[in-house]
């Protein structure tokens, strides 16, 4: 680094980065103050009525069906993730470690999946539930979430497992572990961090989903983000309250942003070399 | 892969064993929705009239015909195009940003992450109370200068940018972190060689850092591409498809077809144009994936 270069460039390097922190926070931070402004003061620019603030829209949120919807959205991705590591994480091991000649179209079949659009899927569903009574269940939901979850949890098993080295793996079936032994005792402490990320990417996309739970789900079981929009009626918008809510929503994702961001990008964006 | 030989071939069964349990999981949760898919697509299956279950292809000729598929197409090409450019655009000179110009603001990389992980809803809700002209601070901030910001989502083009603009601020943070991720791969030697030859910053991003970003950068886009044909969220909530159907991307299009219109075979039908939509969209993913990682 020469030393002159704090120069021109860096202070347009700089500006850069507060325009785009900008971009970035100004949302976030509206949000926020949105779910404190009481509701005569909401169309008033904030800068007239600093001072008003309200605990007006946690109240609504407790006594409204939010909470109950919090905890479908919960045990519904809860158990989608648990089933999908479960069954995804073994599968993505074997295709790291174990001798095929299908990779290429294994991968491509994942990404499709995940590629496919939902609308596919959710079209056959709702009729094959609407016919077995599994509409507005939580098995309904937490089968519909296998889709959404169990492509992305073997394909980023299969890049992050792909970096453990073989001779690990050898050593431990030389020690005379069967392979499930090796995986479970050596490879996934190995792994820790991928595997963990894997979960919580997992997690969240079941969490943020919108369109299966608006399809198949009622009342009953009716997940956070599609509860939100009891806040949306042609009468009114009650934009503290949905704003409230979207900031809870948002808030289970926060350890994605702590610990797992590096992940994300092998998880989500396929092995870059990194 | 090429250390398997130290294992010897017994344990090979064991591996092909871990894969059945996804096999058959995929198999019933996904394989089975898609055939359900292409099954009703030759059918005119329909939620309240009685059906023919001898159609053939007669959905998919009427898919030709239809003026309302064929605009949804130029709606879900124009977000694609537009959203894909801006997130990778913003996001790589972020990622570029931070990398190069000033990494002693390298810590803000996780800062810049926090939309990423809003819930779709959560960012179209947002977005929309920014986008209300009575509520939006936006518009009484411009107000104070006597200017009046547009109403985006009354306008055909304004509600596309709305559209864009929200999918943007949510999804450029994906672009930022893989190219991170990638410019790390990037030794330093080659930087230090060419500005001890006398190259410029610029010439050095132009001249080599850019082209060594060039297949993540593809893969990227690729993968951006494909989400941004799934819209929903940001749809359904910020315009419902409006105003008229100037956001009636065909995602949006085959789910008012099939639920609120009830015409589930036709809306299949234009499931199964994605799928095919993304299927080769995909095959390319993949092979720059594999590309990338033999490299």
């Amino acid at each position: 680094m020469r030393r002159h270069d704090m120069s021109v460039k860096q202070i347009a390097g700089v500006i850069m980065m507060l325009v785009f922190l900008a971009f970035t926070f100004l949302p976030i931070i509206w949000a926020i103050i949105l779910s404190f402004r009481p509701k005569t003061h909401l169309f008033e620019p904030i800068w007239q009525s600093p001072a008003q603030l309200t605990w007006d829209n946690f109240d609504t949120l407790a006594r409204s069906d939010f909470p109950f919807a919090l905890f479908n959205s919960l045990v519904t991705a809860g158990t989608s993730t648990i089933l999908a590591m479960i069954i995804g994480v073994p599968a993505g091991f074997a295709l790291a470690k174990g001798r095929s000649h299908r990779k290429f179209i294994a991968s491509w079949a994942l990404l499709l999946l995940r590629m496919a659009p939902p609308v596919g899927f959710v079209i056959p569903l709702f009729l094959i539930y609407l016919n077995v009574g599994l509409l507005d269940t939580w098995a309904g939901l937490i089968a519909a979430y296998m889709v959404l979850t169990l492509p992305m949890v073997v394909w980023s098993s299969w890049t992050s497992l792909s970096q453990i080295p073989d001779e690990l793996i050898e050593a431990s079936l030389l020690d005379g572990a069967t392979l499930f032994q090796t995986l479970y005792k050596v490879v996934l402490p190995a792994a820790r961090p991928g595997i963990v990320a894997t979960a919580v990417l997992a997690f969240l996309i079941a969490w943020n989903d919108f369109f299966f739970a608006l399809i198949i789900t009622r009342g009953d079981t009716v997940t956070a983000p599609v509860a939100i929009m009891n806040f949306v009626s042609y009468a009114t918008v009650d934009w503290g309250s949905i704003a409230l809510a979207s900031i809870v929503l948002t808030l289970p994702t926060v350890p994605v942003i702590i610990f797992a961001n590096r992940y994300i990008v092998q998880s989500m964006g396929g092995a870059v070399k990194g | 892969m090429q250390s398997y030989q130290g294992v010897q071939p017994v344990f090979q069964k064991n591996y092909n064993k871990m894969l059945y349990p996804a096999v058959f999981a995929v198999g019933v949760f996904a394989i089975v929705p898609l055939l359900g898919m292409f099954a009703l697509s030759l059918t005119d299956f329909h939620l309240i009239k009685s059906w023919d279950r001898e159609f053939g292809l007669a959905n998919f000729i009427r898919l030709t015909q239809d003026r309302r598929f064929i605009s949804s197409i130029s709606v879900m090409l124009m977000l694609s195009v537009f959203g894909v450019i801006f997130q990778v655009v913003l996001g790589t000179l972020i990622a570029v940003g931070l990398e190069k110009i000033v990494p002693r603001w390298r810590f803000l990389r996780g800062i810049f992450v926090v939309p990423f992980v809003v819930p779709a809803v959560a960012v179209a809700l947002i977005w929309l109370s920014l986008f209300t002209p009575t509520l939006s601070p936006i518009n009484a901030f411009f107000d104070i200068f006597g200017i009046t910001v547009p109403a985006f989502l009354t306008t055909e083009y304004g509600a596309i940018g709305a559209i864009v603009i929200a999918d943007t601020w949510a999804s450029y943070p994906f672009v930022m972190l893989l190219i991170l991720a990638a410019l790390q791969g990037i030794s330093s030697d080659l930087d230090e060689a060419a500005s001890i030859d006398g190259a410029t910053k610029m010439q050095i991003f132009w001249r080599i850092t850019l082209p060594l970003l060039k297949p993540a950068l593809l893969m990227v886009a690729l993968f951006r591409f494909i989400e941004t044909l799934k819209h929903f969220p940001l749809i359904f909530v910020m315009t419902n498809g409006g105003p008229g159907r100037s956001t009636q991307a065909t995602n949006y299009y085959a789910y008012i077809q099939t639920f609120q219109s009830s015409n589930v075979s036709y809306g299949a039908a234009i499931a199964v144009f994605l799928f095919v939509f993304a299927a080769v969209i995909s095959f390319y993913v993949a092979k720059a994936n594999a590309r990338l990682t033999d490299a």
